[in-house]
């Protein structure tokens, strides 16, 4: 038997290098000895001669080693943590029968661990340094340190005394402020990741409130496990919202469930704070939500959250039976002396999420009940004209009767008597009556009656009229209302628009500011995101091909900065959207020589400036030789024009040599009710929506003129050219019906008015316009389609978009261009996103998106895989810590399935651990990050990788 | 007023009605347009519409007959029988029936010669080469099939009908 008493314990009474150190980061070094002691504990505990000591000695220096150097990670003594790695990978080696672990072996170790003693209160000193690498390269090790890595430990041990200074700052916090459990959202809000994180937040809460019941009934270590990924989840997805309150708490949440799951424990005491902690999390959540105000335990919950997890950082593990520890509430440790625990934020408006379907259909019945409401109307208008028609009817049986009981009188007179009743009296002294008398005069008063009666109805119908109409107005707020759920503000994708700018300016080198006019405009949601990608299209083709660098730019008297103007208004039912910049302009000797590059023009062949800048619309095209991360793919105008068409929408262009381009997208809105107006056009009857209609006139108020050799109306002294709508609709025209014409339309578009000619207007009504559905989609010329009250379907024409349709030079409708657009997204280098947080991944989505990429998204590892048997991605960047298969073992399966292919593999995690990075390398990631990651960092990495692979290099980063 | 019966349930039933023995192995819905027959997969909701006035678009190609009002919802109506290009002799035109294929805003319907047939797939025999076909309906037929003569096929509803929708538009 071997004691180890010559082994002087340093403890915790080793002077401190005290005077450049903070109190904290004294604080620290203890704990960081403690730990050290316990290793040494372990290791001088283990009798050589006994394996079963050996082996227990060794397995536990090994656990509290690995505690050590998570500990030295965490603080920043990231050359001694990498050391004590290597140490212990030596522990491990000794344990296995390869190697043999005698007196020599544990007097290297409890050296080493002496050494580590005298540096960490130390560690600015270059002797104490060089001590924690003295003896590694000793042949006696399992695995002795090379003389190359020796040195460059030495190096990074010298280089991080400044930065284990930095580091030791930011550790973990002991009291619990107002600030650390604030769930105000930041100014600059992302609202479509807050709505992801709205989304997730109660079932994510939710999960972990289970997960945490479950393990304070049974213990499970799988519930340790569920509950540390949820926090985990929650903590990336609250940080990239920017929800602190949220982040903090599920911070040193996961902390300690990573504690309890190496421990293999769970105090009960701990339990129950994780339980308080579980209720915050969902009060702070319905908080969010709106439903209540934020929890006013919060900051006491994350102050004993705190507490355990400063306890566990310190190795300190409680006996439950004694060091049970009171939960919330805990007035007395959050230091507020009994005040009123401080609202951190203030109520939330009320929000119910409702799936967009529900409000479609909403949206849809109400549209109905107006249809239905018209139907009723219609019916009562009719049956008002059918009373008055009985009305006179029964006015002419008045009349009837009258004169029937007339002529019966007179008959009496003239003794003609039916029956003679009283011989004694002459007809004058008595009137006689008779049954006919009797029915004539009933049949006057029942005429009498009836009329009344038809007064009555007729009363009582204009009642019923008032209650629709009511009912009309009220169906029609209800539409309204419904309409406004779906209405977004346009400065919601401003933020976007500005990342866009930022990424561009850096991979282009230029410099560029972005203004917006309008940006307050609410607009229908789908129409807001449906424009979202042209518009990063247009902003990355100003800044590629328009703006100019600052050299340029500088000579012609242009400020050092590019700048571009965008400007969102509303003209009738359409959103107009203006680019402008102030760049070079469309470079039409570039856009020539790509034309004649593709035979599309032969040289020399005169075309306009027009017609040049018109080859700029057409799929493929592109005036770059090579293709960047920006342009240069042949996906930048034409994309942004067969996206609009999808809409309905309009696109023109203005280009100034020298000055810049304006682009203009004209896309109309979704409507929900208009005003049309009823009109024969030969023997059809259509309906035509009121917008752009300036005037109406009878054919008599015109005359016709010829100008020009062109005929033309004339009204007021003004002279319109004329379209005849039978023509402009392809209808064919009876002889019957030729020459009349009996209205004219004044119609307002492109900056210009034409006479539209129809036979006559019937009416005017309100009416629903309807899609034309998943099919048809959007038609030129037509704003949709309505039901009439007789439920016949009628389309509505939009006049302005059909002139514009009959336009010869409308760009929007060139036959001639090839329909490609399909083939465009296989040009896209594409990244697939592996993350099982909902908000993570979206953001990553939208970034690399806006970045240019096509982006395929799975949950986890099983569904990655799923997903790379029918696509193949330039690249793969995935979580590390996923449910069903984590990021370690997808890289592992994709490096064994398409190993020759080299597809490349980035990892973005929270997990700073060089263990962590080790497994990841070993595994076959390329690049290895940590959060948080720069957008600009993360995209050139991922540019880099790419491009090493199709270079076939091995990638380093 | 429309009157319309559900051919999807009344499959159903009657397959739940045959004894298990004899039970269809696949069954599928046949509608017959011209000289072609048309496959639809049970899954795929379809009713037969009687009486259902439609109405016509302007500036559409003939193969878009129009749009009916299905309980408020449009439903595009097509006519294959221009798709295949083939001639709807006039004694023909009165007995087609409308069948309507999927709901809700995923529906459109055509014009069928007859009732609704229903099909075994176990007797369908695959065709190794399809007979000659319209380019426009060949992109969409994913296999066909010979049965007593007749050829059957199977075809993506939903693209075809959004490609005869874009067409349309193209073309407005």
């Amino acid at each position: 038997m071997i004691a180890f008493t010559q082994i002087q314990p340093i403890a915790s009474t080793a002077p401190l290098n005290a005077g450049s150190m903070s109190k904290t980061t004294e604080e620290l070094i203890n704990l960081l000895l403690i730990q050290v002691e316990r290793v040494q504990h372990c290791l001088q505990g283990i009798i050589i001669s006994n394996q079963s000591s050996v082996r227990t000695g060794l397995q536990q220096a090994d656990d509290a080693l690995e505690r050590l150097v998570n500990a030295c990670q965490t603080v920043g003594f990231k050359g001694l943590s990498d050391i004590g790695l290597h140490v212990g990978n030596n522990i491990r080696l000794f344990q296995t029968p390869q190697h043999t672990f005698k007196t020599e072996q544990l007097t290297l170790l409890l050296d080493w661990l002496s050494h580590v003693h005298i540096y960490l209160p130390n560690f600015n000193d270059g002797q104490a340094q060089q001590g924690i690498l003295k003896g590694l390269d000793n042949k006696q090790w399992a695995e002795p340190l090379s003389y190359e890595l020796l040195n460059t430990l030495a190096l990074q041990i010298a280089s991080e005394i400044k930065s284990i200074s930095e580091h030791t700052e930011l550790l973990r916090i002991e009291k619990a402020t107002d600030a650390d459990i604030s769930i105000t959202l930041p100014s600059d809000v992302n609202q479509e990741l807050l709505e992801l994180l709205l989304q997730e937040l109660p079932v994510l809460t939710q999960q972990f409130s289970e997960a945490i019941q479950r393990l304070q009934i049974s213990g499970s270590e799988q519930d340790v496990m569920i509950a540390q990924r949820i926090a985990h989840t929650l903590k990336g997805s609250a940080n990239t919202v920017g929800i602190k309150g949220i982040a903090v708490l599920t911070h040193h949440l996961e902390d300690i469930l990573i504690a309890c799951s190496k421990a293999q424990k769970t105090p009960s005491a701990l339990a129950n704070a994780l339980l308080d902690a579980s209720d915050c999390l969902e009060s702070m959540s319905e908080a969010l939500l709106g439903f209540t105000p934020p929890p006013e335990n919060a900051k006491a919950v994350l102050q004993t959250i705190l507490d355990w997890a400063n306890r566990f950082d310190k190795g300190e593990w409680p006996n439950e039976t004694i060091e049970a520890i009171e939960t919330s509430p805990m007035p007395d440790t959050v230091g507020n002396d009994g005040e009123e625990p401080v609202a951190t934020t203030a109520l939330q408006p009320t929000m119910v999420r409702v799936a967009a379907d529900k409000v479609e259909n909403l949206f849809r019945l109400s549209g109905e009940s107006i249809t239905l409401n018209s139907q009723a109307q219609e019916s009562i208008r009719v049956m008002k004209k059918q009373l008055q028609d009985m009305r006179l009817q029964f006015g002419l049986l008045k009349k009837l009767g009258d004169e029937l009981e007339q002529l019966i009188d007179i008959k009496n007179l003239s003794g003609q008597a039916i029956t003679a009743t009283n011989p004694d009296f002459d007809n004058l002294e008595m009137d006689q009556y008779n049954e006919l008398h009797t029915v004539s005069r009933r049949m006057a008063e029942a005429a009498v009656d009836a009329r009344e009666i038809g007064l009555d109805i007729n009363r009582e119908m204009d009642k019923v009229n008032e209650v629709l109409e009511q009912q009309q107005n009220l169906v029609i707020e209800v539409q309204d209302v419904a309409m406004q759920t779906r209405l977004v503000s346009v400065s919601s994708i401003a933020p976007r628009l500005q990342r866009c700018l930022r990424q561009t300016c850096r991979l282009t080198g230029k410099q560029s500011d972005l203004f917006f006019t309008g940006e307050n405009l609410l607009i229908d949601g789908d129409t807001l995101n449906a424009i979202i990608d042209p518009l990063l299209h247009i902003l990355r083709n100003a800044i590629d091909h328009g703006i100019e660098h600052e050299a340029d730019r500088l000579p012609v008297n242009k400020p050092r900065k590019g700048r571009i103007a965008i400007e969102f208004g509303r003209e009738g039912n359409n959103l107009l959207v203006r680019c402008q910049d102030d760049g070079r302009g469309l470079d039409l000797v570039a856009i020539r020589a790509a034309a004649e590059k593709r035979g599309w023009l032969t040289p020399g062949q005169s075309v306009t400036t027009t017609e040049l800048q018109r080859f700029i619309l057409r799929p493929n095209f592109s005036t770059r030789d090579i293709s960047t991360q920006t342009s240069g793919r042949g996906v930048g105008i034409s994309t942004v024009l067969s996206q609009i068409k999808s809409l309905g929408g309009k696109l023109n262009m203005e280009s100034e040599a020298g000055k810049g381009l304006m682009i203009e997208l004209n896309i109309p809105l979704p409507l929900s009710l208009t005003h049309v107006l009823l009109v024969n056009v030969g023997q059809h009857r259509v309906t035509i929506a009121n917008s752009g209609i300036t005037q109406i006139h009878y054919i008599g108020e015109m005359s016709l003129i010829t100008a020009n050799n062109q005929e033309k109306l004339s009204l007021d002294g003004k002279t319109y050219e004329f379209l005849k709508l039978d023509k402009l609709l392809k209808f064919s025209r009876q002889s019957k019906h030729n020459g009349e014409y009996g209205a004219i339309l004044l119609v307002q578009h492109d900056d210009k008015t034409t006479a539209v000619l129809v036979d006559s207007i019937i009416d005017t009504r309100d009416v629903v316009i309807k899609s034309l559905g998943h099919y048809l989609g959007k038609m030129q010329g037509f704003v949709g389609a309505t039901i009439f009250g007789d439920g016949s379907v009628k389309p509505v024409i939009d006049l302005p978009a059909l002139l514009r349709t009959t336009s010869h030079h409308d760009i929007n409708n060139d036959d001639d261009e090839p329909e490609t657009f399909e083939t465009h997204d296989f040009k896209l280098p594409s990244v697939l996103i592996v993350d099982d947080s909902l908000s993570q991944r979206r953001s990553l989505e939208q970034l690399l998106e806006d970045a240019g990429y096509k982006v395929h998204t799975a949950r986890d590892g099983i569904e990655a895989i799923e997903l790379l048997a029918q696509i193949k991605p330039d690249l793969v960047l995935t979580d590390l810590e996923m449910p069903r298969m984590n990021g370690i073992e997808l890289t592992a399966h994709i490096r064994a399935q398409y190993n020759e292919q080299r597809l490349p593999v980035m990892m973005v995690t929270s997990r700073t651990t060089l263990k962590h990075r080790q497994l990841a390398e070993k595994a076959g990631v390329d690049c290895y990050l940590t959060k948080p990651v720069p957008d600009e960092e993360l995209i050139v990495k991922i540019q880099t990788l790419m491009e090493q692979a199709v270079n076939k290099q091995p990638a380093i980063i | 007023m429309e009157t319309a019966f559900n051919l999807t349930n009344i499959t159903n039933t009657l397959l739940q009605d045959i004894a298990p023995a004899k039970a269809m192995i696949a069954a599928l819905i046949g509608i017959r347009i011209g000289s072609m027959g048309f496959l639809i997969p049970r899954e795929i909701y379809c009713e037969m519409l009687d009486k259902v006035p439609v109405n016509a678009l302007p500036n559409v190609p003939p193969c878009l007959n129009g749009l009916l009002n299905f309980r408020g919802h449009l439903v595009p109506v097509f006519d294959l029988r221009v798709v295949l290009a083939e001639e709807l002799p006039d004694n023909e035109a009165k007995k087609r029936k409308l069948c309507m294929i999927d709901r809700g805003d995923n529906a459109a319907a055509v014009w069928i010669d007859s009732f609704p047939e229903l099909k075994d797939s176990f007797y369908l025999q695959p065709l190794k080469t399809l007979p000659p076909l319209p380019p426009l309906l060949k992109r969409f037929v994913t296999d066909g099939f010979e049965l007593d003569g007749q050829v059957w096929l199977n075809v993506n509803y939903e693209d075809l009908f959004k490609a005869l929708g874009q067409q349309q538009e193209v073309k407005a």
